[in-house]
């Protein structure tokens, strides 16, 4: 381009400037301070031009006192020969003829900002004054002006040496705008884009009517920015953090309709789910887009979704799309394009048509990029995974308020049995587990006030040989539904249509997880239904106890063992060898505690796999404390009581912990060791301490008394247990109820809903917070973990109770 | 705890506790509405009779 030649033959009149002192808003918009800028946007574009052509890297900007503004370039200077045709120099024509200037010749510049195109020569209208210096071959040449109208024609008034440009100082006239301050902030917001938009070029921006921080005789503002849009990237996503530490950085030249055209493209995500995308042709943001921006994103969604199948990150049926990839997209495109054609007098949308070339250009280069960074591609497609599944979630989210499906006339869903009162305060809701349970319950309510919901959860999946616990988008919906008060941004608990609301599931280990999937639901999305005390788990018994015409209920294992227990002591004294006698209360304590013992023996047993083992253990007599371990004495003992009983264990010295311990093959073989770690367990301590309490009457043979007579006599604890539990059961009739189905509708009204005698536990956030716990640990993803709580609590119910 | 969607930790006195964020807490949503959360245990030989009876029942 250098080699062209740039003088007055490249100038083309096309307009008259007449007009823009009558009617000013046609040609910078409006005279307020937008308009008042938009004269420095004129001229600098000239100076941009320079160093988009290759000819300038500096341009120094000026507030003066007077609010009159300089803007001097390093460029190659204005023509300054006279055009023949006109009788006067170039430059003259560039600031007096509306439209003059080289960017209408495209051999002059291959691109121009073209926005602000009514040129310098509006600037001079509308300028009390204006001063132009050229420095051109060597010579200064100057001109001044009024009101548009040169005072005389360009001078040459010295010698310049090698120092080349223009600068154009004015004044704008207050006579036609209304505001003639410039703003610094304005300008230099601006000028940092220009800066950012045109890699290399320096900008200084000097107040002279401010004094400068630290003692400078003006303020100042310098911008020069290396890396162009990249840096522009930086400063968008500064603070955020990102995915990927530097921008994508990309550039080359394409062929468009008008020609070659440069682009640049920066890209950088971060982990917010907003999106920054700045569009620019000729360093106009183009803020409505266009062609250009259009061809960028259907790139980026291609190749993303190109790539995120490629590496097999996507689950079946999922497709990005291209709000999904721009989730957390912060990006600059800026393109250099020669003829650019904009669609309205804002220029905010391009319309040249450059879609096809843009793609190609970003498929190619994102996808070098993404094969030479496999890492970052992951965690953008991952990223926009999550924005995927976020999008459908709350899609999904919606339709469960969306009012169609089975609700009845008055929009409630078609199983809910409601009451008939209307008070929510006296109103009750049973959440029922099941069909045949919600039928039993609404045959037994008091319909007055009391609703039923039957929720199915229970889905059997006989291939995969399992039973899932869910509850269904119906169920849900239903569920919400009949509550009333809405969900997420529209919950109000004003209209909450029952102030009870109860969860009614068997007492099995099925039914606590429903329960547990119901607690959950409510913690997470209906939190201040808890935190009001709304939420209540019903107690529904697990046995009936009867004899002759009396009944009794009772709500679990516990108290059931307690009962027959009391039972069987009511007849049955125990006779010890040294001849004490255990009766009433003291046997029937004792009675409790065996059972107890029994129970830690059980849990001990699963841990170490051997009876033998726990016996060991509940034998030994000292070992409790980390010090007992210390003591060789002590952990020997144990290990003859295992030789003894013919295990395979060795003692063995322990250098962490400096203590004994004793390692042993279990029945499969494998190595188990009793030393100070399992000495630390809450089960070993109670083992121990149950061992303890029992020990005064652990004393068989035990001598079974009735009625004053020796009936029977048994000779170890575990046998006396059994004996007596059988004992409590005679003449008795028990039912264990494994469901909720099992109870006709007048028992369950009488153990589990009558206001009168049931109990009902009030749920709080502390349960709630546990129960959370343990519903990420059920359900959770991670099917280690999970796999591990459930061997870990197979038969133990009492954890998966809240 | 950890905020059950994105795991980044949560506060007991957060707005939108157990989540981090009201995104999170609507792809929950979304998630309990798609039947996504699931307690599963092994089949037992009762399951299947009790689920023949139901199904018997229903007919």
């Amino acid at each position: 381009m250098a080699t062209e030649s740039y003088d007055s033959s490249n100038i083309r009149v096309l307009e008259g400037l007449e007009a823009v002192r009558l009617r000013p808003g046609m040609y910078i918009g409006q005279t307020n301070e937008q308009g008042l800028h938009h004269l420095v946007w004129e001229v600098i574009d000239n100076s941009v031009d320079e160093h988009l052509g290759g000819h300038c890297d500096r341009i120094e900007v000026t507030i003066h006192e007077d609010n009159s503004l300089t803007v001097q370039d390093n460029g190659r200077g204005i023509p300054v020969d006279i055009k023949p045709e006109f009788g006067v120099s170039a430059a003259e024509i560039v600031l007096t003829k509306l439209h003059a200037g080289g960017k209408f010749d495209a051999n002059s510049y291959k691109v121009s900002a073209g926005l602000h195109g009514v040129g310098v020569s509006c600037v001079n209208a509308l300028s009390e004054w204006l001063h132009l210096e050229i420095w051109r071959d060597k010579q200064t040449w100057e001109q001044d002006y009024e009101i548009g109208v040169p005072k005389a024609p360009l001078k040459a008034t010295g010698k310049s040496g090698s120092k080349r440009g223009t600068k154009i100082t004015f004044k704008p006239d207050g006579s036609i705008l209304t505001v003639t301050e410039f703003n610094f902030d304005t300008l230099s917001t601006r000028f940092r884009q220009l800066a950012f938009l045109n890699k290399g070029l320096t900008i200084t921006l000097t107040d002279e009517r401010q004094e400068g921080e630290g003692g400078a005789a003006f303020k100042t503002a310098e911008f020069f920015y290396a890396g162009g849009v990249s840096e522009f990237i930086k400063l968008l996503n500064k603070g955020k953090s990102t995915l990927h530490d530097k921008p994508m950085h990309f550039e080359g030249q394409r062929e468009g309709p008008t020609g070659t055209f440069m682009i640049e493209l920066a890209i950088q995500y971060n982990d917010t789910y907003g999106d920054q995308v700045f569009s620019f042709v000729n360093n106009i943001n183009t803020i409505d887009g266009g062609p250009h921006l259009s061809g960028f994103r259907s790139a980026l969604t291609r190749t993303i979704n190109y790539y995120g199948t490629q590496a097999g990150l996507f689950k079946e049926k999922e497709q990005l799309s291209g709000d999904d990839v721009r989730e957390g997209l912060t990006a600059v495109l800026s393109i250099k394009l020669p003829g650019a054609q904009f669609e309205s007098q804002t220029k905010g949308k391009l319309t040249t048509d450059v879609q096809g070339a843009i793609a190609t250009f970003v498929n190619e280069k994102l996808g070098e990029f993404f094969d030479k960074n496999p890492q970052v591609m992951k965690r953008i497609v991952s990223k926009a995974i999550d924005a995927y599944r976020a999008r459908e979630a709350a899609r999904k989210a919606r339709d469960l308020t969306r009012r169609k499906g089975a609700l009845d006339s008055g929009g409630l869903p078609g199983k809910l049995a409601d009451c008939q009162e209307k008070d929510p305060e006296r109103c009750e809701i049973y959440l029922v587990e099941g069909e045949s349970a919600g039928g039993t319950a609404k045959s037994g309510r008091d319909r007055r006030f009391q609703a039923i919901l039957p929720l199915k959860g229970k889905i059997l999946n006989v291939e995969k040989a399992r039973v899932d616990r869910m509850l269904g988008h119906e169920e849900i919906r239903a569920m919400i539904t009949a509550i009333g008060t809405g969900i997420q941004s529209d919950f109000d608990p004003a209209r909450l249509r029952y102030h009870k609301i109860i969860i009614m599931t068997d007492a099995d280990v099925d039914g606590s997880h429903i329960r547990t999937l119901l607690l959950t639901f409510f913690f997470r999305q209906m939190q201040e239904l808890i935190l009001r005390g709304h939420v209540f788990v019903a107690q529904p018994p697990l046995y009936r106890i009867k004899k002759g015409k009396s009944e009794k209920y009772i709500k679990d294992d516990k108290e059931f063992t307690k009962e027959i227990l009391r039972r069987a002591t009511e007849n049955v004294k125990i006779e010890l060898p040294d001849a004490t006698v255990m009766e009433g209360t003291e046997l029937r304590n004792f009675l409790i505690q065996l059972d107890e013992f029994q129970q830690v023996f059980r849990r001990m047993e699963r841990r170490l796999r051997d009876p033998r083992v726990v016996e060991a253990l509940v034998n030994a007599e000292a070992l409790d404390k980390k010090e007992d371990f210390a003591e060789k004495a002590s952990v020997e003992k144990l290990h003859v009581a295992m030789t003894a009983v013919g295990l395979d264990a060795k003692l063995v010295h322990e250098e962490e912990h400096s203590s004994w311990r004793v390692i042993y093959k279990d029945p499969t073989n494998a190595e188990r060791s009793i030393d100070v770690e399992l000495a630390s367990q809450p089960e070993y301590r109670r083992l121990r301490n149950f061992a303890r309490q029992i020990a005064k009457f652990n004393n068989p043979p035990f001598k079974v008394v009735r009625e004053g007579v020796v009936k029977d006599s048994v000779d170890n604890w575990r046998a006396l247990l059994e004996y007596l539990k059988t004992e409590g059961t005679r003449e008795i009739n028990v039912q264990r109820y494994k469901g909720l189905g099992e109870m006709n509708a007048e028992q369950l009204w009488e153990t589990t809903m009558d206001p009168e005698k049931r109990t009902l536990l009030k749920v709080n956030l502390e349960d709630i917070v546990q129960s959370d716990v343990i519903f990420n640990t059920l359900m959770g993803e991670d099917v280690e973990n999970r796999r591990k709580f459930i061997e870990e609590n197979a038969l133990d119910v009492r954890n998966l109770d809240v | 705890m950890n905020c059950p969607i994105c795991k980044k930790k949560v506060e007991l006195t957060d707005p939108f506790m157990p989540f981090c964020s009201q995104r999170c807490k609507t792809i929950d949503l979304g998630n309990w509405a798609s039947g996504k959360y699931v307690i599963s245990s092994p089949l037992t030989p009762e399951d299947i009779l009790e689920t023949a009876v139901d199904t018997a029942e229903e007919a």
